[in-house]
């Protein structure tokens, strides 16, 4: 039975988190219904261009090629935006961490929840979809609860060393966001895995991108429930991040006043 | 609860560089090989107790914001020992924390939260803080539109407003107007007279002597005299003239 000491602080935690997902919400993307619009817009102009690409210039439409587009740009979306968010997440917050103490490990998670938001209003595209190429949800659409909860827990995963390179390195942050699209185009994001044959199909599967974007397409596209390794890697890997990272953050977080010294 | 009290033995607070001469952390400095570090507080001692108001005085970069950033839970020291008895109210900054895309409203409920209280008790705080702040509209326009002194008054009364018992200020109460300036003179003897600490940095003396009755005159990291207000002030000016 945790103390009444525990209680509290978990209450306090996620009243720190809530705040500041808000107000991170309203500064990123503002305020009212047209963050709706802009969450939407992103990914669909971004499954509109791969469209294009794959069906007129690369000529592999295979099976609903925009809802295969969609099941691997949606998940890489949150993938990229929670990087993004969690690299400027302290500095973003640089005038509250020179003021005052408070418990800023949450910071990256809170980055992480903020795309979180956009992501989940992304995924009407998924149904969108469904609807326009008129596949029909399966049993094994029940799936994609497991297969969202697996995609955050990578995302936040990856959302504290990117915060600490934020902080240690923020020159090199164009340098890491090339590398995080390099990611999207070394897993089957364009055309799915069973398209591909030989040692790339092999080596695409180090990319935990890989499980994630064909999950996706079992519990949406084919009707299939997704492979254990395609879950199970991207989730071991998010929980070694988080084991080896979050206690790094919070030993680095008292020493981040030093650094942000103008 | 026991009284409130700050209390530093041996304390110090260690900045590192790399070769470039760029601060970095500890985990860094261990990647970054060729670099220098330099003690900003170094073996300082002290004890502050219920109903003292404390001013630190002394040259740019002798440590003064540094050890207030140590009572706020900005900094944790890297040598010696600090204790802090009682909520911490702080305002280091002219910036007091603030956001200046999110309006005067939205940064004072983040704020309250971040200070130790309840999103409800924060939210529920937020009309007695704009009539504090006397911002009135301006309190749902951007904080980014303000001027310093707006920036200051928010970022106090949010501070005032979580009812510290350590009030910690750094040179912004002297951005604020000669109005808002009483106010924070007056809630500084409040706070002392209900067993709380001011501690405050600056260099405006006779403001700081309004709640000050004793000074720690700091000198590159380390404590050079401490005692009346009035005493180390003209210490440290005879010996700065």
């Amino acid at each position: 039975m945790p103390s009444p000491d525990t209680l509290a602080d978990v209450r306090r935690s996620w009243d720190v988190l809530i705040s500041l997902t808000i107000s991170d919400l309203k500064v990123r993307y503002g305020r009212g219904g047209w963050r709706l619009v802009k969450w939407i817009a992103d990914p669909f102009a971004l499954v509109g261009v791969y469209l294009v690409l794959v069906t007129l210039v690369l000529d592999r439409p295979g099976e609903a090629p925009g809802l295969s587009l969609a099941c691997a740009v949606i998940p890489f979306q949150l993938f990229t935006t929670t990087i993004v968010n969690a690299m400027s997440a302290v500095a973003a917050r640089r005038s509250i961490v020179l003021n005052m103490g408070f418990n800023r490990t949450l910071l990256p998670l809170s980055g992480a929840l903020t795309e979180t938001v956009a992501f989940g209003a992304s995924l009407l595209l998924l149904a969108l979809m469904m609807a326009v190429y008129g596949v029909a949800p399966t049993l094994d659409t029940l799936w994609l609860p497991v297969v969202i909860a697996t995609t955050l827990l990578l995302a936040v995963g990856v959302a504290y060393p990117a915060a600490l390179l934020g902080i240690w390195m923020p020159e090199i942050g164009s340098f890491v966001m090339s590398f995080v699209r390099v990611l999207f185009f070394i897993a089957p994001g364009l055309v799915p895995l069973s398209q591909i044959s030989g040692t790339a199909h092999d080596l695409l599967l180090i990319n935990p991108m890989t499980g994630l974007f064909e999950s996706y397409r079992d519990a949406l596209l084919y009707g299939d429930s997704p492979g254990a390794f395609e879950l199970l890697y991207p989730a071991a890997l998010g929980v070694v991040l988080l084991a080896v990272f979050v206690p790094l953050f919070r030993s680095e977080q008292r020493q981040f006043a030093k650094i942000m010294e103008p | 609860m026991d009284a409130v009290s700050i209390s530093a033995k041996d304390l110090g607070v260690r900045f590192l560089f790399d070769r470039y001469q760029r601060a970095v952390t500890p985990a860094l400095a261990h990647l970054r090989r060729g670099g220098t570090q330099t003690w900003g507080v170094h073996e300082m001692a002290f004890e502050i107790g219920p109903g003292e108001g404390v001013a630190l005085i002394g040259p740019s970069g002798s440590g003064k914001t540094t050890v207030l950033r140590l009572i706020a839970g900005v900094l944790s020291p890297d040598a010696g020992r600090l204790d802090v008895n009682g909520r911490v109210g702080s305002l280091l900054s002219t910036e007091a924390g603030l956001l200046g895309l999110l309006t005067g409203r939205e940064n004072a409920a983040l704020l309250g939260v971040l200070a130790g209280m309840s999103r409800t008790q924060s939210e529920a705080a937020l009309d007695q803080i704009n009539h504090a702040t006397h911002l009135e509209d301006a309190f749902d326009r951007p904080v980014l539109s303000y001027s310093e002194g707006m920036k200051a008054r928010l970022g106090f009364a949010v501070a005032d407003h979580t009812e510290p018992d350590i009030l910690v200020l750094d040179e912004v109460h002297e951005a604020l107007d000669h109005e808002f300036r009483q106010i924070v003179a007056e809630r500084a003897h409040e706070a002392l007279s209900g067993g709380g600490i001011v501690i405050a940095a600056g260099h405006d003396h006779p403001l700081l002597a309004t709640f000050c009755s004793r000074a720690l005159w700091l000198t590159d990291g380390k404590i050079a005299a401490d005692g009346p207000f009035e005493e180390v002030r003209r210490a440290y000016l005879g010996d700065t003239a």
